[in-house]
Parts: C-alpha cells; sequence; structure tokens
C-alpha cells in the first residue's frame, strides 16, 4: 500500500487526539497506524466523530517485510475500514506472524462490528479482549435453538434453513406468542463457501470470476468493485467507454434487482397481478443484459483494466427499450402505490429508528429508508459516477413501505443515469480496457454500490497474482439489523420485512 | 383493486410457446462452451480453466466437463481455436459423463436420451394427465439461480401452462431442484427433505455448482455437487442455467418420472415390464 506523506489533503475532519498521523493509501484512502493497545481507542474516537464501520480484516503483507511493492513498504496488521466525510479510513495495527492479535474488543460497543470480529477469531487471527460471543458462526446446526424469551407460553419457530418458496437458504428463530413478534434471531452462515480464499493464486483476468459469484444476484457490483480495487491497487485507470459500460450494466443489475423486489412484495399481499407485471418488467431487463453482453446477470463483462466487450445492440434500441420499461413501470407503480391493500401491509412495518440504523452502520436501501443519506456512488464516487451526478433517495419512515419507496424512486434515478450514461458512449471513444502492469504487486480498497448496499473489496495483488482478499458485503452488515426490525409487528409481516431488506444470504456467507 | 385487471389484460400474451415452439438465444448469448478441436493439447491448456474443467479424456483427447465450466471463457480467449461459446439454452443431461463435451463415442453415454426409444419432447411435453409439483432447495448457490427457478413461473415462461407447480411442502413433491454445491451445514437438510419426498421422485441438479461444486469445490466447505450426496436424475449445468434450460431439464424429468411411475403400476400388477402406451 501507498504509504507517502500527505499532501493537500485536508485532514481537519479528523478528531483531535487520534495519536496517529494519517498517511495516503491509494487515492480517496487514509491510513492510520497505530498499535493493537490503542486499536480500539482510535475506532472509538472515529465512531465518536461520526465514522460508519464498513469492516474489519487482516492483511497478508509481502512475503518479506522489507520488500519494496509497487506502492512502498507492505505490512501485515489487522484493519479496522472505517468510511467518514467521503474518505476511506483504514485504522491499521499490526499483528504477529504465529499468533492472534490481542486488542480491545470492537464488537464490545459497536453491534456493526460483531460479525466481522467473530469471524476474525474464528479463523484464528484475532483475540481481542472483552469479547463474548454466544454461539460460532462458522457451521451452524440448524437444529439447535438458543431462545433469548422466556415465558410459559413463548415457543421458538426456527424458520429455515430450507425455505417455503425458492428462496437462498439462512435461517431465522423466531420467537413468538402466537401472534407478536418478540425476537427473532438471524443465522447467516449456511452456505459459506470459502470463495475470499479462492482468489489466491489468480490472476486478475480469471479472479474477477470469482467476484462475480459471490452475490450471483449482484455481479456486476462486486466486480466493480473488485476491477477497482486492483485498478487502484496498480494504479490504472479503466478507458471512459468502459466507465460507461459498467455503470450501465450496474444500473440495469439494480433495476432488475428493485423490480424483484417489488415483485416479491406484491406476491406476499397477494397482488398476483402487481407481482406478474413487475415480473414481466424484471424478466424485460434480464433480456435486455443477455442481448448487450450474452449473460443475463451481466457476467463476463467487467475486467481488472475495463471491460471485456462493448454492447451487442445499439444506443437507439437501447434507449427505446428504457422508454418504454419506464413507461410500463411507471403506470404499474402508480397503480401499486394506490392499492390500499399493498400499502396496509406495508406501512408501520418492520420500523428502524434513524439512530439504531446509525448505530448498526447499515448501507443501502435499509438505510437510505430511515433518513441515512448513504450511496457509496455519493459518498466516493467511482468510475463514471464522477461524471454523472447521482441523487440520493431518501424517505423518512424508516418502515417497509419506506423502503419500497427508496426502490421505486431508485428505479426512475437509475433509468436516469443509464440514459445520461448511454448519451456518453454514443460519442463515445473505442479503447474498453487498459493493460495492466506485468508481474505487478500493491493493496488497495475498492468500492461500489451494489443494489443492497455498498460493497468493500481489498485486495492485495503479490507479482501479478491475487494474494490475500477481504469482501465486506452490505448483506451482512444489514443481516444483522434485521432482527431489530421487529417491534411490534405479528408474524404474518415478517415475509414483507425480509423482502423490503432485499439482501443476499449468499453476499453475506461468501 | 378492480383496475388491476385491464392492466393485467392489456399487455396480451408474453408467454413463450415452448416447448411446442423452440426459443431462440440472442445473439452472443453464452449458453455453453463447445470444443472445436478435440486433438491433444499441451497441459498449459487445462491449467487456464479456474475450475478444472479441461483435461483429457480416457483417450487423451482434449475434453471440456461442462458440469463443471461456469462460462468465464477463459479457454475461449486462450485458445479460439479450440473452444467457442455456442448460443444454446438446451445444456441438461441425465447422466453426469454426457456432460463431457465432446460427447464419447461409447453408446452408453451418448448423448441425454435414455436407453430405451423416447416419444419426441413435443409429445411429451403435452397436458400431463398428473401434474408435477416442484419443491427447491438451496444448498450454497450464489443466489442466481434462486432467481432463474422463480422466473419459471413469471408470465413469459409460466410453466404452470404445462402442469408444473410450485410446492412448499416435500411430502406433496415430485420433483426435487436443488442449487448450489451443498455446504456442510446443508447436508442433513437436503437428506432429510430428499427422504420425506413420496416416490416416484426425481432430483435436478441446476446450476454448475450443483452439478459439480463450481469455485468452490476446492475449497473443502461444499461436497463437490449433489451427486455427492444423493442420486442426481437431471444435471443442469449453467452459471446460472436461464429458465429455458431449467424447463428442459424438468421436461427430462417428468420422462423419467412417467417412467418410474409406470414401472410402478406394472410391479404392482405382476407384470415385469409396463404396459406400452403407458
Amino acid at each position: 500500500m501507498t504509504l507517502s506523506s500527505l499532501r493537500n489533503v485536508p485532514t481537519s475532519f479528523l478528531p483531535k487526539h487520534l495519536g496517529a498521523e494519517p498517511l495516503a493509501g491509494a487515492p480517496g484512502e487514509l491510513w492510520l497506524r497505530v498499535t493493537p493497545l490503542s486499536f480500539e481507542r482510535t475506532c472509538h474516537l472515529l465512531s465518536r466523530a461520526g465514522a460508519r464501520f464498513i469492516t474489519l480484516l487482516a492483511t497478508d503483507g509481502g512475503r518479506d517485510e522489507r520488500e519494496p511493492t509497487a506502492h512502498g513498504k507492505h505490512e501485515r496488521g489487522l484493519v479496522a475500514a472505517l468510511a467518514l466525510r467521503g474518505h476511506l479510513l483504514a485504522v491499521h495495527a499490526p499483528r504477529p506472524a504465529a499468533e492472534p492479535v490481542r486488542y480491545g474488543s470492537l464488537g464490545a460497543w459497536w453491534p456493526a462490528a460483531r460479525w466481522a470480529e467473530q469471524e476474525l477469531v474464528e479463523r484464528g487471527l484475532a483475540a481481542p479482549v472483552g469479547y463474548a460471543a454466544s454461539r460460532p458462526l462458522a457451521r451452524p446446526d440448524a437444529s439447535r435453538l438458543e431462545r433469548r424469551v422466556e415465558g410459559l407460553d413463548v415457543f421458538a419457530i426456527p424458520y429455515g434453513p430450507v425455505r417455503s418458496g425458492i428462496f437462498e437458504a439462512i435461517q431465522f428463530q423466531i420467537e413468538t406468542g402466537g401472534e407478536n413478534v418478540l425476537a427473532v434471531t438471524t443465522r447467516p452462515y449456511f452456505k459459506h463457501r470459502g470463495l475470499e480464499r479462492r482468489f489466491a493464486g489468480l490472476d486478475p483476468d480469471r479472479a474477477v470470476h470469482v467476484a462475480e459469484r459471490i452475490a450471483g444476484t449482484a455481479s456486476v457490483a462486486y466486480a466493480c468493485a473488485f476491477a477497482q480495487a486492483v485498478e487502484r491497487a496498480l494504479g490504472v485507470e479503466p478507458p471512459p467507454a468502459a466507465q460507461r459500460w459498467r455503470a450501465l450494466h450496474a444500473e440495469l443489475e439494480r433495476l432488475a434487482s428493485h423490480l424483484d423486489v417489488i415483485a416479491k412484495e406484491a406476491e406476499t399481499a397477494a397482488l398476483y397481478v402487481a407481482q406478474a407485471r413487475f415480473q414481466i418488467l424484471k424478466e424485460q431487463v434480464m433480456r435486455l443484459r443477455a442481448e448487450l453482453c450474452g449473460s443475463r446477470f451481466g457476467r463476463g463483462l467487467v475486467v481488472p483494466g475495463g471491460v471485456r466487450a462493448a454492447g451487442g445492440i445499439g444506443p437507439e434500441p437501447l434507449l427505446r427499450a428504457l422508454d418504454l420499461l419506464e413507461a410500463e413501470f411507471e403506470r404499474d407503480s402508480r397503480r401499486l402505490l394506490a392499492t390500499a391493500s399493498m400499502t396496509d401491509r406495508l406501512l408501520g412495518a418492520g420500523r428502524l429508528d434513524r439512530e439504531l440504523v446509525e448505530r448498526h452502520c447499515a448501507v443501502g436501501p435499509v438505510a437510505r429508508g430511515s433518513g441515512l443519506s448513504i450511496d457509496a456512488r455519493h459518498e466516493r464516487p467511482y468510475g463514471e459516477y464522477r461524471r454523472v451526478g447521482v441523487r440520493v433517495i431518501c424517505e423518512r419512515a424508516g418502515d417497509a413501505m419506506a423502503r419500497v419507496n427508496v426502490r421505486l424512486r431508485e428505479i426512475r434515478e437509475s433509468l436516469r443515469i443509464a440514459r445520461a450514461t448511454l448519451d456518453r458512449l454514443r460519442r463515445g471513444e473505442a479503447a474498453l480496457c487498459a493493460p495492466l502492469p506485468d508481474r505487478a504487486s500493491g493493496a488497495a480498497f475498492g468500492w461500489a454500490e451494489a443494489p443492497a448496499g455498498e460493497v468493500v473489496v481489498w485486495a492485495e495483488l503479490r507479482e501479478g497474482v491475487l494474494a490475500n482478499v477481504h469482501i465486506a458485503s452490505p448483506s451482512l452488515r444489514n443481516w444483522a439489523l434485521f432482527e431489530h426490525a421487529f417491534g411490534d409487528d405479528v408474524l404474518t409481516d415478517f415475509a414483507f420485512i425480509e423482502h423490503s431488506f432485499g439482501l443476499t444470504p449468499a453476499g453475506a456467507d461468501r | 383493486m378492480l383496475a388491476w385487471i385491464p392492466r393485467g389484460l392489456r399487455m396480451g400474451r408474453v408467454t413463450t410457446r415452448y416447448p411446442q415452439a423452440p426459443e431462440h438465444p440472442p445473439p452472443g448469448f453464452r449458453g455453453q462452451v463447445r470444443v472445436l478441436d478435440s486433438s491433444p493439447a499441451p497441459a498449459e491448456l487445462a491449467a487456464i480453466c479456474p475450475t478444472g474443467a479441461i483435461g483429457a479424456g480416457s483417450d487423451r483427447r482434449l475434453a471440456l466437463d461442462r458440469g463443471r465450466c461456469i462460462l468465464c471463457g477463459a479457454c475461449v480467449r486462450a485458445a479460439p481455436e479450440r473452444f467457442a461459446f455456442e448460443e444454446r439454452f438446451e445444456t441438461a443431461a441425465r447422466e453426469r459423463r454426457a456432460l463431457i463435451e465432446p460427447a464419447q463415442r461409447a453408446p452408453a453415454a451418448a448423448a441425454s436420451a435414455p436407453a430405451r426409444a423416447r416419444p419426441p419432447l413435443g409429445q411429451r411435453a403435452r397436458p400431463l394427465r398428473r401434474s408435477i409439483h416442484v419443491r427447491h432447495i438451496d444448498c450454497g448457490s450464489d443466489g442466481a439461480e434462486e432467481w432463474e427457478i422463480q422466473a419459471l413461473w413469471n408470465p413469459y415462461y409460466d410453466i404452470q401452462r404445462l402442469g408444473f407447480f410450485l410446492t412448499n411442502s416435500p411430502r406433496h413433491a415430485d420433483v426435487l431442484i436443488v442449487t448450489g454445491g451443498v455446504t456442510e451445514p446443508l447436508r442433513a437438510p437436503l437428506e432429510r427433505t430428499w427422504a420425506l419426498m413420496g416416490e416416484p421422485k426425481a432430483l435436478i441438479a441446476a446450476g454448475t455448482d450443483a452439478c459439480s461444486g463450481g469455485l468452490a469445490a476446492q475449497s473443502g466447505l461444499v461436497a463437490g455437487g449433489v451427486d455427492r450426496v444423493l442420486p442426481v436424475d437431471v444435471y443442469v449445468p449453467g452459471s446460472p442455467p436461464p429458465p429455458v434450460a431449467l424447463l428442459d431439464g424438468l421436461l427430462k424429468a417428468v420422462g423419467l418420472l412417467r417412467e418410474r411411475s409406470a414401472m410402478r403400476a406394472a410391479r404392482a400388477l405382476g407384470r415385469s415390464r409396463p404396459r406400452r402406451g403407458r
């Protein structure tokens, strides 16, 4: 990583008395090098200053710590990635090679950090002091119930990992007296496939295919975040045409995902014609994506350095298709919002206070539905979003209706961004991919706004191949918030609240 | 509420007529990889594939295992004279070795039809006397296969018109669609779900992860494909397989169910072979 002294980067937003000089990493990154002893205190000061927790990870460092990499010395460490005022802060503490690093636990006071910290503990990399976990994350036992609510007439329903309908595997332990939901415990990690370790030894060209398959419904976003991490680590800027194709596909992916959420809400409300209408819209988007790049999920398009190929259909037919889609969508969404049997189920369900969402460092429509203006495309603009401004869509109510409204309005915004991007593509240049330097080393963060929220990727390269990769999935951070969404909701509201979150267990479990 | 009725009727029919009429993939669609030249190849060519799908067959000729192929295109880019993408929806096969491309010469492993001659697909997909209930279970997929399976019941594919219904209970199910390479925590739920289903039943492994474990196969955290846990009747490779590919797989499973159902009926009546015409 680049550890050069700071020039022209204002650091007045950082709290005083941090005890560490900020150093510049790749553009947009600020590194604070601390000792394990002061790690927790630094993170606490930053969180009090309004920093948002992204992830906790272990970096590998170069094989030989004296060996220079493309950006300077590379060190094995424990890193807390935080977002503050449009910067990505990396608090770095060195860790020993042979034993877990001891430091003050973050999860003890920061709920957003609990699962990330527990993962490191279970991998034997960290030994936080003051940390207590009730049950292991890895290899969950589907038949084991933990009760949180005492009472003679309270029973626990293990909902999942085998679901009714066609859904991904995750377990919820719902404790109820019969109608009111008293407690929900979310248990992911049933689908842990160990994909982060799968990157090691692959060149960036093939490694991007692993990134695409971590969260299959957000392939483009995860691939973009990974590609950007590699590009920033090696100092490569993709050509403008490539950035536009990436943005276009990312917005089409967002469209498909949001339309899917709304179709599922309509189905749960037994509004089958509305469900069919939104399924039609979603299928049209998927077919458009297949015509553009040969894959309904936008796979095989993004590669570190740019994109592999331009679109398979011209800008004019694409614009016409988007116009038709928007016209149909407007009618359907207007009718949906006017249907009381739909809105009655969503209004007031799964209410999340703004303060709670902030404490849990949620991202995506979950956060924006509770009034937090967080969007990676706006906070740390990347790619084409630096040129096309993004309006961050917020709602204040914090209930399922607000989250659905955020998505309805984001569909319009995505269509606007897609049109603006197409416009620029029309008069665009031909270069689609910038070459990566040969056998280069480096490390950096990359990020993208997936439909569920911001995904952040850390990538370390050693002599042209990937070494250590960490994925901070928006779904993992938001799943931790799910159990708090049940206030005075009843069992039959469960499906509405779950769909309004719009998360993917595959992304969380990796 | 009533306003939804004209809205629903407005668009007319969008439903495909597949399988009575073919569905053509759009140009450039990556359906599967074909081996153009299967003469023996250097070992470096096999090392290109991130999932180890490229190898040498029993006769040392170049072979591609579609059950491992994630359609990344690394082989097509590295050796376009040997590999090419094929625009094709249907990828399903009844036997694991039928997924090895190019198809082996031995008649026992030829194509994907069983040993007995079967009536053509269109005839098999006639409205069934008995409807088929489908149950899905996720054993570690990346989430994309679920979208494609859900799409089967959307107005474009609408497989209810062919008699396929979704059920929530394994007791009620005839076909189990499994996605994902089977992670350890989901192995027991998978086995239990299968055990609860009554005969005749069929199991479809949907997606490359379910066929072989995909990218996660080397991690030690997945079983390496559903067939390491349960006997698979139909393999539908793809990353993910598009809805038409899944429908093709379902229709193959239906053919199998009819055979099994007829065999059961024959055994019940003391016959050694099913009566012709059933």
